[in-house]
């Protein structure tokens, strides 16, 4: 079976660290001062959380705000912000994966780990525990942690064991779990108020009692949590970040602190994750570097490779990855202590043989382009780096597809595609299209006939040259939203100093309801 | 910065790097230097532009390879005629070189300016399939593409837009442009928008390019005449290493072969106004006249 563990702190405890970042700095109260969370509730305010200090003095969660304050009127109080707690949590749970790559969030308060296979790197559960509750204290939080064999017996030990630290093993799990309030169960919270009127307070009285009244009483949950708290029945586990194949990881004795130190770990980590892949045949699509602070945040950084291979040159992908490091230098805080390095999307791949090169001769590799597609995407992001596709469509703007250049190569036939657009008059389409036409104000000779003079950006044009029109019709078939649905006409014109402009008028001119407009769509050289 | 001992009794030398060069290679880095610069002599290709009178004016038969060609417009409104002349040479390089293009531009500029659109661009000669366009958010990134481009053996080109009021380009950047070219082969086109090129630079040529009308194309029952193929005027301001000129070293009224794609000088009368001819009176008419009268 699998070991799990969880940090979930009671009621006592969740005021601690995360919704401290509400409070100014000068506010911060004392840990001995009591202090309560408050938030709108049914009845009125109540209080959502309350700290130690506040549960001496007899203030409890759930509590009517008012109430709290009449008993102890220097109470401090701060408004409760779950969504907040929530994106802490979930950070905390990111940092967490330097334990485990298998984290996920226990909504409200907790976290869960699959410890499985990792606790030795760490001396063993026991030591485990420790060592996460010696952190988090430092961190300023109080925790519950619990080892136990299934997720279900990790749940009940962290919120509801006799200690703060519960270390459970496949011997003592039923004498553990047979003592706990039948809560830890979870299972809701009308099967626990049900359970409890009939006098079935702990798990131990639901144990060996027959299955089948059970079921029909409260129900197949009840019984299922039960088999999945033993052991009995099977529970699935999902992380919050997929799991990675392959994955290098390094920590430091010290934080690292400086750009050229974590440039080397990233260089090192590189080699490694490269050396995997090249192992095992594989190549990987995308790479991620996460950070792990010294004082809970994590960072990750993403970087994708167009070419399987290029995964497994650990040169490249270290430079790849130091060029995004601007972003981290500024949230280096007190140093990383871990950081790990994952391949996403691995493929197989099965390697070629170089070419022979020769000096002076221009020769390029295979993966020549992939590496430089590698860099610009890197640095300008996948969707700037792209190359174009045709698209069978008459209208100029959606004639042609832009693709990210990281999907490989493509050859098409444009010469194609050219006669079917504009019946192979190769100059018909202009150099440098507009992303948006813009409105010209034209003069015309004849309501049909193209503009002998027209005004773009302040700057008038005498028309000397003029082809067309070249009608072109919208596409009925397609929704479009917020584009004009009408034919347009278009006219390529030169102006008396050889300046060319791909100018159309939207709708016809014969039609009584829509008044004719010009605009310019491109320039031709 | 004076080498004066910091102390009387000890002399402070020069800083040896290991062994001294070897004689052959002095001779190789003489030849570099004299070569016009540390970069090695050339050993890439011209490539014919199509038309003698321009090849012959070009040092090596047409315009070098592995080499920084700057072009620039001659006013504002002629972007797009140094657009299509600039494809019209890419389209010419990409005729003997196999690879990728990158077309590397500020997206700012390419939203005031316009995109290049590929079905215009085959007219030219140039396959769309083989570009690769990156959208840079400033002309300091486009530098850094075409330097990154131009170390890369899989590209026949880069192309590189900067925008109008681009301060970044000077010699240094241009010669980081050239060092790279030479090494590796590749061809850099740069399309300065601005007209004001004095700043001194490390390329290869200079253009200047500016529309021309083209030939009419008369029909019967328009009322303007059509379109013919695109024409300019070309100016090449800068050759390197030529002696210093005031003026233009070349000018040519030049057009688009749409068949051949290749420019080709423009026919100078193809469009010529009518020359005004003196008032018609008896005395300057031709004997013919007399004599029926």
């Amino acid at each position: 079976m699998q070991d799990r563990n969880g940090r979930p702190p009671r009621n006592d405890a969740p005021v601690a660290s995360l919704p401290k970042a509400q409070l100014p700095k000068a506010q911060l109260p004392k840990a001995q001062s009591p202090m309560a969370l408050s938030a709108i509730a049914q009845q009125g305010q109540r209080l959502t959380a309350v700290n130690a200090a506040a549960e001496k003095v007899g203030v409890h969660a759930g509590m009517p705000l008012a109430d709290a304050c009449a008993m102890y009127p220097s109470l401090l109080v701060a408004p409760a912000d779950p969504q907040a707690d929530s994106a802490a949590l979930i950070r905390l749970a990111l940092w967490h994966q330097h334990f485990s790559p298998y984290v996920r969030v226990d909504a409200p308060d907790g976290l869960a780990l699959d410890i499985t296979g990792c606790a030795h790197l760490f001396g063993g559960e026991a030591a485990l525990l420790k060592d996460m509750d010696r952190r988090l204290t430092g961190f300023g939080l109080t925790a519950r942690l619990a080892s136990a064999p299934t997720i279900g017996a990790s749940w009940a030990a962290a919120r509801f064991g006799p200690q703060r630290l519960t270390l459970v093993t496949g011997e003592t799990l039923h004498d553990q779990l047979a003592p706990l309030p039948v809560e830890a169960l979870r299972v809701d919270a009308s099967i626990v108020a049900l359970l409890e009127r009939l006098g079935l307070r702990q798990i131990r009285d639901l144990l060996g009692k027959p299955r089948a009244p059970l079921v029909a009483r409260f129900g197949s949950p009840l019984v299922e949590r039960l088999d999945q708290a033993f052991g009995k029945a099977a529970e699935s586990f999902s992380p919050l970040s997929p799991p990675a194949a392959y994955r290098a990881q390094l920590r430091f004795v010290e934080p690292l602190i400086t750009l050229p130190a974590i440039e080397r770990s990233i260089g090192r980590l590189s080699e490694d994750l490269a050396g995997a892949l090249t192992k095992a045949g594989k190549g990987a699509r995308k790479v991620t570097l996460s950070l792990f602070r010294v004082d809970g945040w994590s960072q990750a950084l993403s970087v994708q490779t167009s070419a399987l291979s290029l995964s497994r040159d650990g040169a490249h992908l270290a430079r790849l990855l130091c060029e995004r490091l601007g972003a981290v230098k500024a949230d280096a805080g007190f140093g990383f202590e871990t950081a790990s390095l994952s391949a996403f999307s691995v493929e197989d791949y099965d390697p070629h043989q170089e070419d022979l090169k020769a000096p002076g001769i221009r020769q390029e590799s295979p993966d020549d382009l992939e590496r430089l597609l590698d860099r610009l995407a890197n640095r300008f992001g996948a969707g700037n780096v792209s190359r174009f596709c045709p698209r069978e469509s008459y209208v100029p703007e959606r004639s042609v597809r832009v693709a990210s250049a990281l999907h490989g190569a493509a050859s098409h036939d444009w010469l194609a595609h050219g006669r079917a657009l504009h019946g192979g008059d190769q100059v018909a389409r202009p150099v440098l299209m507009f992303v948006a036409p813009e409105p010209v104000t034209t003069l015309s000779e004849a309501p049909d006939g193209p503009p002998i003079r027209f005004e773009w950006r302040r700057k008038s044009h005498r028309v000397t040259r003029a082809d067309g029109p070249e009608r072109i019709a919208p596409e009925w078939w397609r929704k479009t939203r917020g584009e004009s649905r009408q034919t347009r006409d278009y006219y390529r014109v030169e102006d008396e100093t050889g300046q060319r402009f791909w100018l159309y008028r939207d709708g016809l001119h014969e039609r009584k309801d829509d008044a004719p407009r010009w605009f310019i769509h491109g320039v031709f050289t | 910065m004076s080498y004066a001992p910091a102390h009387p009794f000890k002399t402070v030398r020069a800083p040896s790097f290991g062994a001294r060069p070897a004689k052959a290679d002095l001779a190789g880095l003489r030849r570099r230097f004299a070569a016009g610069g540390g970069a090695a002599p050339h050993r890439w290709p011209s490539v014919s532009l199509g038309e003698a009178a321009i090849d012959d004016a070009l040092p090596g038969g047409g315009l070098a390879t592995g080499a920084l060609h700057e072009l620039a417009p001659f006013s504002q409104g002629d972007l797009a005629a140094l657009a299509g002349f600039s494809l019209g040479v890419l389209g010419n390089i990409l005729r003997i070189h196999t690879g990728f293009v990158l077309l590397a531009a500020p997206d700012y500029h390419l939203a005031r300016e316009g995109m290049f659109y590929p079905p215009g661009l085959v007219a030219f000669g140039c396959d769309p399939d083989r570009l690769i366009a990156v959208r840079a958010p400033n002309s300091k990134n486009v530098l850094w593409a075409l330097e990154e481009g131009l170390e890369n053996n899989a590209l026949a080109a880069v192309v590189g837009i900067l925008p109008e009021n681009d301060r970044l380009y000077d010699f240094t950047a241009s010669r980081r442009l050239v060092m790279r070219a030479v090494e590796s082969g590749v061809t850099a086109l740069l399309l300065r928008s601005g007209r004001d090129n004095a700043v001194t630079t490390a390329a290869q040529t200079r253009w200047s390019i500016a529309a021309a009308p083209s030939a009419a194309q008369h029909r019967r029952g328009a009322h303007l005449p059509g379109l013919g193929a695109p024409q300019w005027q070309v100016r090449l301001t800068k050759i390197k290493g030529s002696a210093p000129k005031t003026g233009a070293l070349g000018g040519w009224r030049v057009r688009w072969d749409d068949e051949t794609f290749y420019f080709r000088l423009a026919a100078a009368m193809a469009d010529r106004a009518p020359a005004i001819l003196p008032a018609f009176t008896p005395a300057n008419a031709g004997p013919e006249w007399a004599a029926a009268s």
